[in-house]
């Protein structure tokens, strides 16, 4: 138990302190989940919203695939992103390996198939009387896809909420793609991983507390858009 | 000229005829009314008329116009207020202000917004910033009607307004639509199941049954099982015992209408022709409604588990002296029973 009694006098130090490395993974961590939920954001919400306001031939088939890709395991896409981004990779040109770049590539892939099903979801979920009462008050096929966009606000901010979620605690992309590269691309959960190798338990804990803390403020700022919406 | 023209309509949900209506017209500035029972087509009438369905067969005008050649300004002339209407998830004032603002009409739009309020019995002042949720049912039905009063609509359609509010509600929901007539000339079609509004209020009166119209009142439909008698006509036994009779369908038809024009009221016993086409049946009288006109009496009259309402001579009610539970014969032409 001293362990939990330790990293929390310590996670306070790290921050009260502003240890460099500890802040330096702040940021690596803080900056890969905020360019890959812009990207997530910017491409689920669109496709989401098609794929649950439209009836078309094959909806069920890509709604089964996107609840596939829910299940997909950090560690996979580290793979397929290391494959696909190393030196002799099809896109090794790039130099995106051992980057942040390269690790928000990876969490988008983690966060997409989240945005795109429970945005389609919210928006399947929508009454159906919306459609037929925008209609009547003389809305057009733009003004009605617009109007419900907003109504369904509150399902896609859960969307964006859980995604968040996901992407600022996984390990595997960050760890494969990012390489935990101290300075540079060393993460909250990279470091807590090498903290536990390394026998710090006590380092280890206060990162994770480190990280709840900064869910924990991202969720108050969701929270307070919610509360406006 | 009629704001709405209706010729040879035939609307279908897949297989499943919901309406069918050959004529009929509406004129501008009129009360109509729409009764009949829950399925009747009363919903799907009032949203071809609303243009949000197209008929599957048949041409609806709207000022002598189709709705390929409908401008922007005709589409927004004509506003439907569902059954359950939808508050967006916004503030009462956006709620009401949503259908000016689609029209990029937003001048003096706080004053008019408030002006709707005030016409539905909600002050301004309180509702104006509420959320969606604050309010209770009454009140978001006439937010939602609130929301079409300010567009001072020609056409306003109303499905079912009162039906699951309080009286007050459902007394200024009632006033607010008067006024709509009153002060800017609106046509009103109101489905209602609300007899008192319908003959105090509407200028005509149609009544729906399986999407069709009958004139003489509100026709009663007659479902199976059926056995077959003599003659080779069919005879359904009602639940008192009595039987009806009705001619063979045609294949494909499922139940037999009983067109109110065609029924003759008597007091038990006085009918005196017997003739081989004519049949009868008992009931009483459970309802009488003196409509607008003054001349006519909706008639309701129990037969076992049937209820048929027919339009009388108010002369005639007189004459036989009835009131909500005396005895009536209706005679019927077994040959008038039409199958649908």
């Amino acid at each position: 138990m001293d362990f939990f009694q330790e990293g929390f006098a310590q996670a306070v130090t790290l921050l009260v302190n502003r240890d460099p490395a500890t802040y330096s993974a702040i940021s690596a961590t803080i900056r890969a989940s905020s360019l890959a939920m812009a990207a997530s954001l910017l491409l689920g919400i669109p496709f989401g919203y098609l794929l649950g306001y439209f009836d078309f031939r094959l909806k069920k088939f890509i709604r089964i695939v996107v609840n596939t890709l829910l299940s997909l395991p950090t560690v996979f896409i580290g793979l397929i992103i290391y494959a696909l981004l190393t030196r002799n990779g099809p896109l090794g040109e790039a130099g995106l390996l051992f980057t942040i770049t390269g690790i928000a590539i990876g969490q988008t892939i983690l966060s997409l198939p989240i945005v795109i099903a429970l945005t389609a979801t919210a928006v399947e979920a929508a009454d159906r009387n919306l459609r037929i009462t925008l209609m009547s008050l003389g809305a057009s096929s733009f003004q009605i896809a617009k109007s419900t966009l907003w109504e369904v606000r509150l399902g896609i901010l859960a969307a964006a909420v859980t995604a968040t979620g996901r992407v600022l605690t996984e390990v595997g992309i960050s760890l494969m793609v990012g390489g935990n590269i101290k300075w540079q691309t060393r993460t909250i959960t990279t470091a807590i991983a090498l903290e536990t190798n390394k026998g710090e338990f006590g380092m280890g804990i206060a990162l994770g507390l480190v990280l709840l803390l900064i869910a924990f403020a991202v969720n108050i700022f969701l929270a307070g858009l919610r509360r406006r919406a | 000229m009629d704001i709405y023209q209706i010729q040879d309509i035939d609307h279908y949900y897949g297989d499943k005829q919901v309406i069918s209506i050959d004529d009929l017209a509406i004129a501008p500035a009129s009360i109509v009314g729409l009764i009949g029972p829950n399925g009747s087509g009363k919903s799907t009438l009032l949203k071809l008329l609303g243009f949000l369905e197209e008929p599957t067969y048949g041409t609806i005008l709207f000022n002598g116009r189709e709705k390929s050649s409908f401008s922007n300004g005709d589409r927004f002339k004509i506003t439907l207020m569902t059954q359950d209407p939808y508050l967006m998830h916004r503030s009462v004032f956006d709620n009401v202000a949503y259908g000016l603002k689609i029209r990029g009409d937003t001048k003096d739009i706080r004053n008019r917004v408030g002006e709707a309020l005030d016409l539905v019995g909600l002050a301004p002042e309180n509702f104006t910033r509420r959320k969606w949720y604050e309010l209770s049912g009454g009140e978001a039905q006439r937010v939602a009607l609130a929301a079409r009063l300010v567009l001072k609509p020609e056409v306003l359609l109303l499905d079912e307004p009162t039906a699951s509010v309080d009286a007050d509600s459902a007394r200024l929901i009632k006033k607010a639509s008067l006024q709509a007539r009153e002060e800017w000339g609106a046509t009103l079609v109101v489905a209602t199941h609300d007899w008192q509004w319908l003959y105090e209020t509407c200028d005509s009166v149609l009544h729906l049954l399986h999407g069709r119209i009958f004139k003489g009142g509100l026709g009663c439909a007659v479902y199976g099982p059926w056995r077959i008698g003599q003659n080779d006509l069919l005879q359904k036994e009602l639940e008192d015992g009595q039987i009806l009779v009705a001619p063979k369908p045609v294949e494909g038809k499922q139940f037999a209408v009983l067109d109110p024009s065609r029924l003759k009221i008597t007091l038990p016993g006085k009918y005196p022709l017997l003739e081989w086409n004519i049949d009868r049946l008992n009931g009483f009288v459970t309802r009488l409604f003196l409509e607008r006109n003054g001349d006519t009496v909706q008639t309701a009259i129990k037969v076992a588990e049937l209820v048929i309402t027919i339009r009388m001579e108010r002369e005639r009610v007189e004459k036989l002296q009835l009131y909500p539970g005396k005895e009536v014969t209706i005679a019927y032409d077994t040959r008038d029973i039409e199958w649908f």
